[in-house]
């Protein structure tokens, strides 16, 4: 709306989800960008669905949207569901990994498998990236959500410095270097993958 | 000729309630409410023999309303009173109660003080009846106020709602002649387990919300039919709109007006105000303290003289009624307008699940310490009131352990008006430390003092963990995390005169024997279950393993719910979250689950 661009995170409470919304505030901010965001806390951070949402562009009025145009998602389940908040030739960047919901775990439903299918009948661009093999090789699992964040910077138009301004910004000093080497494989990963299409 | 009894209001309140098949009655001291309580204590001196309701002094309003309500979910038509400002105390149970419903009638009088008598200050309580969105009944005299209880409980139940008894001092101290009436027989209603209705958690409370407002349309469709509201015919062209106390000043005023008299002022009745309209020329709303139903009036686009003359504060009298409307008489009558009906309003359906994807709903984590509790808990033949908190998340699938969630401290009150109701510990309590410190403490003194029974289970995780571990008087620790001085609970309790355990929330053995004794006990006590949250103590731990020769996929130990333990195809596996708790071992009933071995000493 009004050359206002909204991307939704979403993935599982205890994620990073917030922490990976606040580098990309931070980032859009030092671009040059207003911001608004909005996070939920709470009870879904008891491993949960989240959504946080930032919202950049000229000038933002509302921190929530009832739709985004790209969606970064640290769990597949989650980047599935999150394809409604998605309009038609939106971008989806979502982690492979999979963290199976109770009623999956307890065998009553099953984890979907129709990711393709259903991204595909609306023209929705997917990015898939094995985040927590790159935040492993950066030294660290649980820098998941910033290799992912790393992966969507080619579908986002904030310059290197602007993310590296948000990485310092927002992440605590004594993890800031493997964070950022997980940023760095992340969007390394992303890169050659477009290169290969 | 049997004399006619000549009640105060508040006797007569109480009076209407026993007729009306009171159960259970509790309330703290508050002018002009208290008579009420002590009136129903006479009435059960004096006829000791009748299985007449329990009748208690709280600690606060707060817990009396949460007692009530155990009371009332017991199968006991209740009634709570209060002075207005108590209504406050007690907001926190009576706007989500709003939400949950009640079972058998529940009635809270709120005793207001226009021209603050002996209060501190003047609130229009009817504001709180709005502010729920729950019916609200006003008498005028102590003949309606011996009457209106009866009419109370039944709204109460037919609709699943607390009703607001709203009365004010002239009403509470003033007295009259009460005609007495037939009792009403009244089947106490069993209790039955209900989670979705019953636990507040956030989605359970999206769809108790809806069903609220829809519940605010049907009320006021019974608004406009219930005989509680009369459209009563004078001979002169001035209406008049009054409920309570006023309406009986602006009865004297003007004798020959129209009166739309209100005896159940929430959701107004539009289409008797607009009757009302139609028959007469002009419209006086006379009401103590705020504009309530003036506002509404003017909603509807409908001329009508109020407050601009009628004082906002202080108490009305029919001279003071008269003397600020009778000017107004002189004026031409406005011109006649049609009502505007306001519209329905529009309630957001529950948002479809996406392509029916499964569900991710917040879970107890692997290792949370809570999970080994209602392990042993679930087993117990106990109803079991909950608190607000991360253990709140028992009462989901598959745990379903838990089955009320109102607001802070309500387990105890709850736990406690259940079990005296039914004179036995039908009910426990749950409820965090933090939680307990919160408001845990108020109702303990209140279940003891009240001799309640019950067993009170303190999940002492050493944190406020829902909301990102902060500190609380249990650990001392500050928004600096710098130490002050740690509150004990089980000093705490010796200082109350509740006994009390404290036990590794893990040590199975230990909880089941105490959970056993306590029950059996049938007096009051309290198990503290202690254990940090897992969250707080990241060190590495052995995982547990599963022989996968024994496992038979009989699902014990998977009914638990930890997300570290998955269904397999042959056997449960185990994931990478397992903290290695051991809660799945205990429960499983073929040993396939274990730990490694730990090195042997010395070796």
């Amino acid at each position: 709306m009004n050359g206002v661009r909204t991307v939704s995170l979403a993935g599982v409470g205890g994620q990073g989800i917030i922490l990976a919304a606040a580098i990309l505030a931070h980032a859009a901010m030092a671009d040059g960008y207003d911001v608004k965001a909005s996070e939920v806390k709470g009870m879904a951070q008891r491993g949960g669905s989240v959504v946080s949402t930032v919202r950049f562009g000229k000038q933002v009025w509302s921190p929530v949207a009832p739709r985004a145009d790209i969606v970064i998602a640290t769990e597949t389940l989650e980047g599935r569901r999150a394809l409604a908040l998605l309009g038609d030739k939106g971008t989806l960047v979502f982690a492979t990994t999979v963290i199976a919901p109770g009623s999956v775990l307890r065998g009553e439903k099953a984890y979907p498998d129709d990711m393709v299918e259903a991204a595909g009948a609306r023209l929705i661009q997917l990015v898939p990236v094995d985040a927590e093999a790159l935040a492993r090789e950066a030294g660290t699992v649980r820098a998941a959500n910033v290799a992912l964040l790393g992966a969507a910077t080619h579908v986002l138009p904030f310059g290197s410095k602007s993310w590296d301004d948000g990485l310092a910004r927002v992440v605590p000093a004594r993890i800031l270097d493997v964070n950022r080497r997980a940023f760095a494989l992340g969007r390394e990963a992303a890169a050659v993958k477009e290169e290969g299409q | 000729m049997e004399r006619i009894p000549f009640l105060s209001g508040n006797e007569a309140i109480a009076r209407g309630a026993v007729r009306a098949g009171l159960g259970f009655a509790c309330g703290y001291p508050g002018t002009p409410s208290t008579e009420v309580v002590e009136e129903l204590a006479r009435l059960g001196a004096d006829d000791a023999d009748a299985a007449g309701p329990i009748v208690e002094w709280s600690i606060n309003e707060k817990v009396a309303l949460e007692t009530g309500i155990g009371a009332s979910l017991a199968g006991a038509r209740t009634v709570v009173t209060m002075k207005h400002v108590g209504l406050n105390v007690a907001a926190d149970p009576f706007m989500t109660l709003a939400l949950t419903g009640v079972n058998a009638g529940l009635v809270v009088l709120s005793a207001d003080d226009p021209g603050m008598h002996s209060s501190q200050n003047e609130q229009d309580n009817r504001r709180f009846a709005a502010f729920a969105k729950v019916p609200m009944l006003e008498p005028s005299d102590s003949q309606e106020a011996y009457d209106f209880p009866a009419w109370a409980f039944e709204l109460s139940e037919e609709f699943d709602t607390p009703v607001l008894l709203r009365s004010t001092t002239r009403l509470s101290h003033g007295r009259g002649r009460v005609v007495p009436r037939p009792p009403v027989t009244f089947e106490r209603r069993e209790y039955a387990r209900d989670i979705a209705k019953y636990v507040m958690v956030p989605e359970y409370a999206r769809e108790r919300n809806r069903r609220a407002l829809a519940r605010l349309e049907r009320l006021r469709r019974r608004a406009e039919e219930t005989p509680l509201n009369v459209l009563e015919a004078g001979t002169a062209a001035v209406g008049i709109i009054a409920s309570g106390v006023a309406y009986t000043y602006a009865r004297e005023a003007f004798p020959k007006a129209w009166f739309l008299k209100l005896g159940m002022s929430h959701p107004l009745p539009y289409q008797k105000v607009a009757k009302l309209y139609a028959s007469v020329s002009r419209v006086f709303v006379v009401e103590e303290l705020d504009p309530f139903i003036e506002e509404q009036v003017r909603a509807l686009g409908l001329p009508v003289v109020g407050k601009e003359v009628i004082p906002a504060n202080g108490e009305l009298n029919q001279e003071i009624v008269f003397n600020a409307l009778e000017p107004a008489l002189m004026h031409k009558p406005p011109r006649r307008r049609r009502p505007v009906m306001p519209p329905k309003p529009v309630i957001a359906p529950a948002p479809a699940s996406a392509d029916d994807l499964p569900v991710r709903p917040p879970v107890l984590c692997p290792g949370c310490p809570h999970r080994a509790v209602y392990a042993m808990l679930r087993r117990q033949k106990v109803a079991v009131m909950g608190d607000i908190g991360c253990y709140t998340l028992g009462a989901l699938p598959p745990l379903l352990s838990l089955e009320s969630c109102l607001c802070m401290g309500a387990s105890i009150g709850m736990m406690a008006g259940m079990n005296k109701t039914l004179g036995r510990i039908a009910s426990v309590a749950v409820i965090g430390d933090s939680t307990f410190f919160h408001s845990g403490v108020t109702p303990l003194i209140d279940a003891r003092y009240n001799q309640a029974p019950g067993l009170v289970i303190v999940l002492d995780n050493r944190t406020t963990a829902m909301t990102g571990h902060q500190g609380h008087p249990g650990t001392g620790l500050h928004p600096d995390r710098g130490a002050g001085p740690a509150l004990d609970i089980e000093r705490l309790c010796q200082g109350i005169g509740v006994r009390c355990a404290t036990v590794d929330a893990f040590d199975e053995a230990a909880v089941k024997d105490v959970l056993t004794r306590e029950l059996a006990a049938g007096d009051l006590s309290v198990l503290v279950a202690l254990a940090p949250c897992i969250l707080m103590d990241r060190s590495s731990r052995e995982q547990v393993l599963v022989d996968e020769d024994r496992c038979n996929l009989c699902g014990l130990c998977v009914d638990l719910g930890c997300p570290a333990l998955v269904a397999g195809d042959e056997a449960v596996e185990i994931t990478d979250d397992c903290t290695g708790c051991g809660v799945c071992m205990a429960v499983c009933a073929r040993d396939a689950l274990s730990l490694p071995e730990a090195p042997a000493e010395g070796s």
